[in-house]
């Protein structure tokens, strides 16, 4: 019978290889390091995203019943709540019929819903939207945010009315856009941001950046809608040649409270 | 030493730390409970190899804290708790506890230290409230984590 051959290594050595690899992360350069972050989250997306409908929200339409046996106080609150609810659905219904009077949108539908949770943190860039309305609602559709693009529906539970949205500056987000006339791909790069790299020519600063409709992954536009501006352009580290953007969106996603989801050829 | 169920327990620990539990504000740290579990029931060289590994995990989902950091206070802390544990048996669930809450504090702020950030008092909090919380958890995952990678958590072993 052979005998295993087995190598021992020293408490010692095994500690020091392993200092010596920590710090070796550490004072390697971030971008680089960060890489193996990004990979992570890439790889596993599908379990990381199973968290996502674990959030709890009670949300609980005020009730009309038993309305009567309040005192006249409650009653009074009851029906100022009642108004501001009228209020709010009509502010609602206008900003629909805005984008619905928009020659670009004709045979398109919008869901509109609220904004649940918004999770801007590091390389995961993501909300959680309550939708009236999910016919037709699908993975990969367009989301707008004050008229501009903002992400993409990653998931979708109708039972529970409410979707996922992945946020153009999410790390695993990607996007075909235009900019400067040129075509390109532009993906998320966390903490509010995103990046078009290798492209083929210089862009100013402030140059707009366009969706593009992505009829593969679902996004449809009719033409394209604004997402973003180019805050940074330097050269590429590797290629001297071409040209890394960073794209801040144009709009103030931390603050927003309501988006519209794009629907086309929506259910009758 | 079962490697292999090691890793893939490190692996779920690493995803639901992500995952699941980034929804929430104030939660347990796993992958320090995983840390002391490896220090304290593992023998001392495969709890060095271990508590670097799980610092490593601890890195790849510890965005906005680029990498490095996490690895070396994990690896510190969790070799000169596995030596330690050779003159202390930390054995009792409230030790366990208590080892976790200090292991998370000390860890916690060389975490932070090595990241560059300023140790201002919300850092504390954070830190404080996880190691809490993880403190209190821990001690009850010590069963299912040791049955999965096969130890005997009774027998008292000092190597």
């Amino acid at each position: 019978m052979k005998a295993r051959k087995q190598t021992k290594v020293s408490r010692r050595m095994l500690f020091t290889w392993f200092m010596l690899t920590g710090l070796i992360l550490l004072f390697a350069p971030h971008d680089f390091t960060g890489k193996f972050q990004l990979a992570f989250v890439h790889i596993f997306r599908w379990p990381l995203s199973i968290g996502g409908n674990v959030a709890l929200t009670a949300r609980t339409p005020p009730s009309v019943e038993g309305a009567k046996q309040r005192s006249e106080a409650q009653y009074r609150n009851y029906v100022e709540n009642l108004k501001q609810t009228l209020d709010e659905q009509t502010r609602k219904l206008e900003k629909l019929s805005g984008l619905y009077n928009t020659f670009v949108w004709e045979g398109a539908d919008f869901a509109l819903a609220d904004v649940i949770i918004k999770t801007i943190d590091g390389s995961r860039n993501e909300m959680t939207i309550n939708c009236r309305k999910t016919d037709g609602l699908m993975k990969g559709q367009y989301v707008l945010g004050d008229e501009s693009v903002i992400g993409t529906i990653s998931e979708v539970f109708p039972q529970i009315a409410k979707a996922d949205v992945k946020l153009v500056t999410d790390s695993t987000s990607w996007i075909p856009v235009e900019v400067a006339g040129i075509k390109t791909i532009m993906t998320g790069s966390g903490n509010n941001a995103a990046k078009i790299v290798a492209l083929k020519k210089e862009v100013k600063v402030e140059e707009k950046v366009f969706a593009l409709k992505n009829l593969k992954e679902g996004g449809f536009l009719d033409a394209p809608i604004i997402v973003g501006k180019v805050v940074r352009c330097e050269r590429n580290t590797q290629m001297a040649s071409v040209w890394d953007l960073t794209v801040a969106p144009v709009c103030d996603i931390k603050s927003l409270e309501d988006v519209a989801v794009i629907i086309i050829n929506p259910p009758k | 030493m079962r490697w292999f169920r090691f890793a893939a327990l490190i692996l779920t620990v690493t995803i639901l730390q992500k995952g699941v539990l980034a929804r929430w504000d104030n939660k347990p740290d796993l992958l320090l409970i995983a840390l002391v579990f490896s220090a304290t029931y593992l023998n001392t060289s495969d709890a060095i190899i271990s508590s670097f590994i799980i610092g490593f995990a601890a890195d790849l989902v510890g965005s906005p804290i680029p990498m490095g950091p996490h690895m070396i206070s994990f690896g510190v802390f969790g070799t000169l708790l596995a030596y330690l544990n050779r003159v202390i048996a930390i054995r009792r669930l409230p030790y366990q506890a208590l080892a976790i809450f200090v292991m998370g504090i000390l860890a916690g702020v060389l975490t932070h230290v090595l990241a560059g950030e300023s140790l201002s008092r919300s850092m504390f909090a954070v830190v404080l409230v996880t190691s809490l919380y993880s403190g209190f958890v821990g001690p009850f995952l010590v069963a299912p984590s040791a049955w999965w990678i096969g130890i005997r958590t009774g027998r008292l072993r000092r190597r």
